[in-house]
């Protein structure tokens, strides 16, 4: 069943094809959350944003494609979460704990493998949110820009000039860490 | 991975921490549910009642829910099939019948309600609203209270018409000769709502489809509380609403 004709039964109340749309995004949808700053609350704003998603159907465009839609809920989910919360500040003791942990895998979340990783995680991790969304769209998330665009109800000038700003800080606070 | 940055002569281009940015992402896994179980988890929301207020942020949720819907369809499946071999005539002891736009509604002691997925209508297929016009014989009609429809399907060879939104459907078919669709229910009887001259049924109902050529009703499935009415020689049933919106979206049908 492809996307257009799991859309058109759930509309019809089909929740059996929603299914199979849920379990189809359901790793994009959890990663888009995690990495977005939902930390380990990411099933349960998954969840919701599915069931928004379902409930508002009716505004999909059928042109469009599914995925960036739906991590659009996803992410709004998301920001609402992290700013009822104070994103830095979890976002901070999030990475702080995974760079800690020497284990291959981290039960709860997000493990950085490499050391130079870690250096260049935890310089996104310092960048202004927007910048650092529109980064973590582009190259974690690895979207096109104007799938960022939709994903962060943007403009398609404003995920480049966004994404462009966030590279030049990276590669300066990068730069300046590398200095002897 | 990171020692390539102090290299000399780095020009404005970001290719090379592009690249890298996109190495490190793919290091970086977020441990998530089975795809199966997120299914289930959000199919477990969307069937529970919707309470008043927001829904729970709990952690917990995803274990709760765990042993429900297939489980429960499971079990309902084999009390079907008791009923079924306890009453094989089921539907034999219909008391009353009405007959009303196009729709024949039973009210006596219904058999059990069906499940499992329903199934489209005859030779159902998407269409636009415009192509739907082109397609039936009677004027469609569009509820202003609605706007647009989210999605248009015409049945069989263009003699019903469903036109849907969210959680709402509402059906269009000929209703001036034959039945079209037939409701079978238990008590009470559907309520008369003179406004608009229809009849609201409010409890969920057996709805089956009495295809053009004869033949047995087919394709039944349950209906939920549902307002039919008729509008010259359409008939008209929606399903989603409550009644007092049901009515409301009646009165906007032009």
């Amino acid at each position: 069943m492809d996307d257009d004709e799991a859309i058109t039964r759930a509309l019809a109340g089909d929740l059996d094809a929603y299914e199979v749309l849920v379990a189809r995004y359901s790793a994009a949808a959890h990663r888009t959350s995690a990495l977005l700053g939902a930390g380990d609350e990411a099933e349960d704003v998954v969840q919701e944003a599915f069931v928004k998603a379902f409930r508002h159907l009716g505004s999909f465009r059928r042109e469009a494609a599914f995925k960036p839609w739906l991590l659009r809920i996803v992410a709004n989910e998301t920001h609402n979460l992290t700013r009822s919360r104070g994103r830095r500040a979890d976002l901070t003791v999030r990475l702080g704990q995974e760079r800690e942990q020497d284990g291959p895998e981290s039960p709860e979340g997000i493990v950085v493998a490499a050391d130079g990783g870690a250096r260049l995680l935890a310089a996104v991790r310092r960048l202004p949110d927007r910048e650092r969304e529109a980064v973590v769209c582009r190259y974690f998330l690895q979207l096109s820009e104007a799938e960022t665009a939709e994903v962060l109800g943007v403009r398609l000038g404003t995920v480049k000039s966004r994404t462009s700003r966030g590279l030049r800080r990276l590669r300066e606070e990068v730069d300046r860490e590398l200095l002897p | 991975m990171s020692s390539s940055h102090d290299r000399p002569g780095a020009d404005d281009r970001f290719d090379e921490l592009e690249a890298e940015l996109r190495a490190l992402g793919e290091t970086l896994h977020v441990s998530t549910p089975s795809p199966d179980a997120t299914a289930r988890a959000v199919r477990a929301r969307l069937e529970a009642p919707r309470p008043k207020g927001a829904l729970s942020r709990r952690p917990g949720l995803l274990p709760r829910l765990r042993l429900s819907p297939r489980k429960a369809v499971a079990a309902v499946m084999v009390f079907l099939a008791v009923l079924i071999g306890a009453t094989p005539q089921g539907r034999a002891a219909v008391v009353s019948i009405l007959r009303f736009a196009g729709v024949e509604i039973r009210v006596g002691e219904p058999g059990p309600l069906p499940t499992g997925v329903p199934s489209p209508l005859p030779s159902e297929r998407r269409v636009t609203l415009d192509e739907a016009r082109r397609a039936v014989a009677f004027p469609i009609a569009v509820p202003s209270a609605l706007g647009d429809p989210a999605d248009v399907r015409v049945a069989d060879g263009g003699r019903v018409v469903t036109l849907l939104w969210p959680g709402l459907r509402l059906d269009e078919y000929d209703g001036t000769l034959n039945v079209v669709f037939r409701k079978d229910l238990g008590e009470p009887w559907p309520e008369d709502v003179p406004t608009i001259r229809g009849w609201w049924i409010q409890q969920p109902h057996e709805v089956s489809y009495v295809p053009k050529n004869g033949g047995p009703p087919s394709e039944d499935r349950v209906a939920g509380p549902t307002l039919i009415w008729q509008l010259g020689g359409v008939g008209l049933r929606l399903e989603g609403a409550n009644r007092e919106e049901a009515v409301r979206i009646a009165n906007s049908t032009r």
